[in-house]
C-alpha cells in the first residue's frame, strides 16, 4: 500500500519532469547567437553611410533610410539626423 | 430548589461528536502533511538537477515545473480549506445553535467544550498552514542564487578577446569595438568613417538584463544590515541604495544617466513614506 | 498634457507607437518586424525599446504605464501596424482573438484557464496558443480593454464575481488534473 502511493508519487513527479522539461515555451527557445558585425548601404546608389553624414539619408542620392526623427537617446544622438 | 433543575441538559451525542470530528479533523491534516512531505522529500533533488541542466536564460523549465509543485501543495491547502468550511465551522454554528443559552449552567458548560473544539481545530489549522509555508519555501530553494558574478566576468573576457576581430564591411578595414555594448550599436569605420551595426552576442545582452540582480547581489549585506536595524535606521536603507546603483552603473555605465533617474524616485518615495 | 517631458517622442518613436509595438510583438511580430513598421533600423529601435521603460520607472505618478496600458489596448487601430500583421496560427485563432476581445466572460474564463495551467506546471501561455489560437500579445490586448468593466462587476456584486471564478477554476483545475492522472492528495478524504 505505502509502496503504491510511493509509486504513484514518482510516476507524477516523472510526469511532471518531462512535461517542463519537453513542452515548448511561449516564444521559442532562446538561441544563442555570437557577436557579429553588419552594415546597411545605400539601397538606391550602393554608398556607405559616412558618420558625418548621418545616419538618416544617403548623403549622395538622398535616399531615406529611416524617417523618423533622432532625438539624444543612448549612443544616438540628435546630430545623427541627416 | 431540586424540582427547578431537576432535568439537566445533556446532549452525549454532540460531545461523541465532538470527539470524533476534532479526531478526523487531526488525522485527515496528519495524512494531507505526510503527503506533502513526501512530494517535496521526491521534488526538491529532481529540482535541482532540472535547474542545473536547464540551459535556458531564464530557466524557464525549472520555473514551471516549480509553479506545478507549488500548485499541488496549494491544492491541499484548498482541500483543507472546503473540510474546514464544510466541515468544521459549519458544524460549529450547528452545534451552537443546539445547546442552551450560555447564561445557564449546563450552557455555559456545553459552550466551553465546542469553544475547546473550535480552538484545537483551528490551531492545528493553524499549524497545518505553517507547514503548507514552509514546504513552498523548501521548493522555492532550489531556484538557487544564479552565479551572475561569474557569468558577469565570462562577458567581461569574452568581450576582450572578440574586440579586435572585426573588420569594417565597407572597407575591410579592422575596427576595434570602442566598450563593451548590450544592444545594437552603429559603429563608425576609423579608415573609410562608414557606419556599421555591431550586434553583441546573447550573453553580452543578458548582462545588461541581469545588471540589477547582480547590483543586488553585490549590495545585499547593505540591505541586510538595514532590515535588521532596530528600530529601523532609514540612512542604512540610503547607504545600501547608493551603494546597489554604484554597482548597477558600473556594470552598465550606458545605463547610468537613466539609473539616476530612477533612484531620485526611489530615494524620494522611500523618504516620503518613513514620513507618513 | 503633451507639454510632459516624459511623454516626448525617442527618436521619432512616440508613446502610441511604442505600446503598438509591444502588443505586436506579443502577438508575434518579430523585432526586425516591428522596427520596419515603425521605419527605423534596430539599433533606434532597440534604444527606444529600453528608455520608454525607463520613463515608466521615472514616473511617480505612473500616467506613463496608464496611458501605455491605455494604448496597448488600442494597437489593433495603430496606423503604422495595420498592415502588418503576423500570420494568424489559424481561421479558428483568428475568430477566438476576436472573441476574446468582444465576449468578457470568454476573457475571464481563459485568463483563469491560463493561470491554472501553469498551476499544473504546463506553459500557459502556450497552452492557449496551442488550444485557442490566441497569442499572449492579443491577450493582454483583451485584459486592458477589461479591466475596467470587471474592476466596476467586482465592486456591484463580488459575491457573484468570486462564484464565477470558482466556477471556472474548478473546471479548469478538473482539467488539468485529469491529464496528470489526478492531484497527488485525491485519495485524501475527511
Amino acid at each position: 500500500m505505502a509502496e503504491e502511493k510511493n509509486k504513484r508519487m514518482l510516476s507524477y513527479l516523472e510526469q511532471l519532469k518531462l512535461k517542463a522539461t519537453q513542452q515548448p515555451h511561449y516564444g521559442g527557445d532562446i538561441t544563442n547567437e555570437e557577436a557579429q558585425m553588419d552594415i546597411r548601404d545605400c539601397p538606391e546608389c550602393g554608398a556607405a553611410r559616412a558618420y558625418h553624414k548621418g545616419l538618416t539619408a544617403c548623403a549622395y542620392c538622398g535616399f531615406v533610410f529611416m524617417e523618423t526623427k533622432l532625438t539624444d537617446g543612448i549612443h544616438i544622438k540628435k546630430e545623427n539626423n541627416s | 430548589m431540586f424540582g427547578l433543575f431537576g432535568k439537566k441538559y445533556s446532549n452525549p451525542a454532540l460531545l461523541e461528536e465532538l470527539r470524533t470530528r476534532q479526531d478526523r479533523w487531526f488525522v485527515f491534516l496528519d495524512k494531507l502533511e505526510t503527503r506533502m512531505d513526501e512530494l517535496t522529500t521526491a521534488a526538491v533533488p529532481e529540482l535541482h538537477t532540472v535547474y542545473q541542466q536547464d540551459d535556458d536564460p531564464y530557466k524557464r523549465s525549472h520555473g514551471q515545473m516549480l509553479m506545478g509543485l507549488i500548485g499541488q501543495v496549494n491544492h491541499m491547502r484548498e482541500k483543507a480549506n472546503e473540510v474546514r468550511e464544510d466541515n468544521i465551522v459549519s458544524f460549529l454554528y450547528g452545534a451552537e445553535a443546539t445547546v442552551p443559552v450560555i447564561t445557564s449552567e449546563a450552557g455555559r458548560d456545553y459552550h466551553n467544550r465546542i469553544l475547546a473544539f473550535r480552538m484545537a481545530c483551528i490551531n492545528r489549522y493553524y499549524i497545518f498552514d505553517e507547514k503548507v509555508n514552509e514546504a513552498i519555501v523548501l521548493l522555492k530553494g532550489t531556484e538557487g542564487q544564479q552565479d551572475l558574478e561569474g557569468a558577469y566576468r565570462e562577458q567581461l573576457a569574452a568581450f576582450e578577446r572578440i574586440r579586435d576581430k572585426f573588420s569594417c564591411k565597407q572597407c575591410g578595414g579592422n575596427i576595434t569595438i570602442p566598450k563593451m555594448f548590450f544592444i545594437d550599436t552603429y559603429v563608425t569605420c576609423s579608415f573609410c568613417h562608414s557606419q556599421n551595426t555591431f550586434k553583441p552576442s546573447t550573453a553580452a545582452r543578458m548582462v545588461m538584463h541581469n545588471a540589477r540582480a547582480l547590483a543586488e547581489q553585490r549590495t545585499a549585506q547593505l540591505l541586510r544590515a538595514y532590515e535588521e536595524s532596530n528600530p529601523q535606521d532609514r540612512s542604512l536603507y540610503a547607504i545600501y541604495l547608493r551603494a546597489m546603483f554604484n554597482e548597477w552603473n558600473s556594470i552598465v555605465p550606458d545605463m547610468a544617466v537613466e539609473n539616476e533617474k530612477f533612484y531620485q524616485r526611489l530615494l524620494e518615495e522611500h523618504t516620503i513614506n518613513h514620513f507618513k | 498634457m503633451s507639454e510632459n517631458p516624459l511623454l516626448a517622442p525617442i527618436h521619432g518613436i512616440t508613446l502610441e507607437d511604442y505600446s503598438a509595438a509591444c502588443a505586436r510583438m506579443g502577438s508575434g511580430l518579430s523585432e526586425e518586424e516591428v522596427a520596419k513598421a515603425l521605419g527605423v533600423e534596430l539599433p533606434v529601435w532597440q534604444e527606444a525599446n529600453l528608455l520608454w521603460p525607463e520613463r515608466m520607472k521615472q514616473d511617480a505618478t505612473f500616467h506613463i504605464v496608464t496611458l501605455f496600458g491605455q494604448y496597448f489596448g488600442q494597437a489593433d487601430q495603430h496606423p503604422k501596424f495595420s498592415v502588418v500583421k503576423a500570420a494568424p496560427p489559424s481561421a479558428e485563432g483568428n475568430a477566438n482573438t476576436e472573441k476574446i476581445k468582444a465576449d468578457k466572460d470568454y476573457y475571464q474564463e481563459l485568463e483563469v484557464a491560463r493561470q491554472v495551467a501553469y498551476d499544473y506546471g504546463v506553459d500557459g501561455a502556450q497552452w492557449i496558443l496551442d488550444k485557442y489560437g490566441i497569442t499572449i500579445g492579443d491577450f493582454q490586448i483583451a485584459a486592458s480593454r477589461w479591466n475596467d468593466q470587471i474592476h466596476r462587476d467586482i465592486q456591484a456584486d463580488y459575491a457573484g464575481y468570486n462564484a464565477r471564478q470558482a466556477a471556472y477554476k474548478a473546471k479548469y483545475q478538473q482539467l488539468f488534473a485529469a491529464a496528470q492522472g489526478g492531484n497527488v492528495a485525491d485519495d485524501i478524504e475527511f
